[in-house]
């Protein structure tokens, strides 16, 4: 039984990271239609960024900071040179940029930190474990899981709240009328990409905490689509309980079923629920079911 | 992409000369060079170093074409094709090294072909298995299910349980000699250039063939409006499986061809990074023609080895560009498929159609 929540309860841990990558994801989505597959590669770029800070001495919130301001930086930039162009294009055609995006973050990262894991030096977090009651928990996992649910609080905040929130909500409800109220659609792509590089890179970074940080760590933006498809794909609370289903059953399969399929349960099961589900409900638990006409 | 224009005074009169392959004399005085070009020229004048450059380019052609079955003719996008050239390719290794066949067909060298044949079909059939889902979902969702394929098929059923089989461990290397074609053993790169010729040529009469009868017509009907295409009576589930049976079946046969050129095959020779290669790979030659695969393939390879000709000097001055000459030629794949897309979203294919609509409508072209 205690096997059993403390599966849970990892799950629930790393099923918060994914849930922050998802969010990302989402948002992009919502506001600009872009089914995004460099979502690994962008969560690489922030947490390597603020690896390298962080190397150099530079207190782990600032060096958190400094990722977060460059993938702010690069996410315009992505917008304006790639993106940009393509709106309204086929849906593979954005898909394919998406995929080729990924192909040249990935050899640029590989270009420039190589292919050794990196470590957080000196660890961030405190190796000593946090028991409740039977559930013993790393503290690793329990500050990702906080600062996942920090910032999964300050987004939807910034959805409801704020002025820029409520322009990329009405950009994603109905472009047209959007920009017939003066939103800027341009603005809120850009500002989508931005935001959605930040929260990768806060992903990544508390990842590469976890286990250090190489290059499969992008793996991670694999991981989030079955999150999202679970979720539905336009939800962002769908996103956020994707993400953590997602953990918690990677987990459970991990613990239970490695003993009948041995080797690699605990990375494919995702997939493996991902066609499932899709088979059944392919918009997902939130997502909105878009009705083709003729 | 309509056809191209006939020159002044070239007109047809029955369908079947409207759908013939070769329509002027000048058109088989073309062909016919190109077919002398490749059997005879290539082989006889390239080093060894071109001869495995074209192995290449005709690998990627044949698994392109299988791509560009589904996604250019059939609107079936999939991002998990790799995953049946893999099929293929450890059917029939199996099939060699397993397979109790009686010695006179070893000796015959009727193995080999048997294992292909076999091959294709087994993955045919695993491609259907996996083109399921496209009875109920489409576009995006699509996607993911075809690279929940690769996952399960390449990362989990062939790494943890097909590499087992005869406990050889991860890889699985041919003997010398075992592959044979008949009477010749396939053991050089010039004898497996002639194969995967041979079956390119097979594969793109075969396809350019069934593209032009109702199957073909069928399949472009789903492309374009798939609820139209029901409307109109096509059966789009039959149609559609047999659109990724098909594009299997070209994938198992590329993928048995492939180990003849391969001392021993293991899951890192299919990664998810080719099968994206090869959605690349007709993104840049053009999307619904089968000229787009072959583009494709030549200008993708040949890109890549001219890079590693610029590599190779610079690297005596700066050695890493060779250490991580992968990772550039992921970054130069990347930005290639991203500039094509922005600027020349209809890919070389468009461009070889327009040049040649000017030399045959030249010199009055409106």
């Amino acid at each position: 039984m205690d096997l059993f929540l403390m599966t849970i309860a990892t799950g629930i841990m790393v099923g918060g990271i994914y849930a922050l990558v998802a969010l990302g994801w989402v948002l992009i989505y919502k506001c600009s239609g872009v089914l995004n597959l460099a979502m690994g590669e962008m969560t690489l770029i922030g947490a390597y960024t603020s690896l390298s800070f962080y190397s150099m001495g530079v207190p782990f919130l600032l060096a958190l900071a400094i990722s977060l301001v460059i993938g702010f930086i690069l996410g315009i930039l992505t917008e304006r040179i790639f993106l940009d162009k393509l709106i309204g294009e086929p849906v593979l055609t954005v898909i394919m940029v998406t995929v080729g995006l990924s192909f040249f973050f990935k050899g640029t990262i590989g270009f420039i930190w190589g292919t050794d894991t990196r470590v957080f030096n000196p660890p961030v977090f405190s190796m000593e474990p946090v028991r409740f009651g039977p559930i013993v928990v790393g503290s690793v996992y329990l500050w990702s899981f906080i600062a996942a649910m920090i910032l999964l609080v300050i987004f939807v905040c910034f959805f409801k709240y704020t002025r820029w929130g409520l322009a990329m909500q009405a950009t994603a409800d109905d472009e047209m009328a959007a920009l017939s109220i003066g939103v800027s659609a341009r603005f809120v792509y850009a500002a989508a990409w931005s935001i959605a590089f930040m929260a990768s890179g806060v992903g990544g970074t508390l990842l590469g905490n976890i286990n250090g940080l190489n290059i499969s760590v992008g793996y991670l933006g694999l991981l989030v689509l079955p999150a999202v498809v679970l979720g539905g794909l336009n939800s962002v609370p769908g996103a956020i309980v994707g993400g953590i289903t997602i953990g918690i059953l990677q987990n459970l399969c991990g613990t239970y079923l490695d003993r009948y399929f041995p080797g690699g349960v605990k990375e494919i099961a995702p997939f493996v629920f991902m066609t499932i589900f899709l088979l059944f409900k392919p918009h997902g638990l939130w997502g909105w079911e878009r009705i083709e006409r003729v | 992409m309509s056809t191209t224009f006939l020159p002044c005074g070239v007109y047809h009169q029955t369908y079947a000369q409207d759908h013939a392959w070769w329509q002027t004399p000048f058109i088989k005085a073309k062909m016919l060079a190109l077919a002398l070009i490749l059997f005879v020229v290539i082989p006889m004048f390239a080093d060894m170093y071109w001869i495995s450059v074209c192995n290449q380019i005709g690998y990627t052609i044949l698994g392109a074409l299988g791509v560009q079955l589904l996604i250019g003719f059939c609107g079936q996008l999939t991002l998990g094709h790799a995953a049946f050239i893999a099929v293929g390719a450890y059917t029939s290794t199996l099939l060699i090294l397993e397979f109790p066949w009686p010695t006179f067909m070893i000796d015959w060298g009727i193995a080999y072909p048997v294992s292909i044949l076999v091959a294709a079909v087994v993955s045919g059939l695993w491609s259907v298995l996996f083109g399921l889902p496209s009875a109920r979902v489409k576009g995006f969702y699509l996607i993911l299910s075809t690279m929940a394929a690769q996952f399960i098929t390449v990362d989990f059923i062939i790494t943890q349980y097909v590499s087992q089989i005869g406990g050889r461990g991860q890889a699985f290397s041919l003997p010398p000699g075992t592959i044979k074609m008949g009477p010749w053993v396939i053991d050089s790169d010039v004898k497996v250039y002639y194969m995967i010729l041979f079956f390119i040529i097979v594969c793109v009469t075969v396809m350019a063939n069934l593209l032009r009868s109702r199957v073909g017509r069928a399949w472009v009907a789903i492309r374009d409006n798939d609820i139209s295409a029901e409307v109109m009576g096509i059966n789009v589930l039959k149609y559609k499986l047999l659109a990724y049976f098909v594009a299997g079946f070209i994938a198992g046969i590329a993928g048995a061809c492939w180990i003849s050129n391969l001392a021993a095959i293991s899951p890192e020779h299919f990664p998810w990074f080719w099968s994206l290669w090869l959605v690349g790979v007709i993104l840049i030659g053009g999307i619904g023609s089968i000229h787009g695969a072959i583009f494709g393939a030549l200008f993708m390879v040949l890109v890549m080895e001219i890079l590693q000709m610029i590599v190779m000097p610079l690297s005596d001055i700066y050695p890493k560009l060779l250490m991580d000459f992968l990772f550039i030629k992921e970054a130069t794949f990347g930005l290639a498929i991203c500039v094509f897309l922005i600027f020349e979203p209809n890919g070389l294919a468009y461009r070889w159609w327009q040049i040649k609509n000017y030399f045959n409508l030249w010199p009055f072209s409106y």
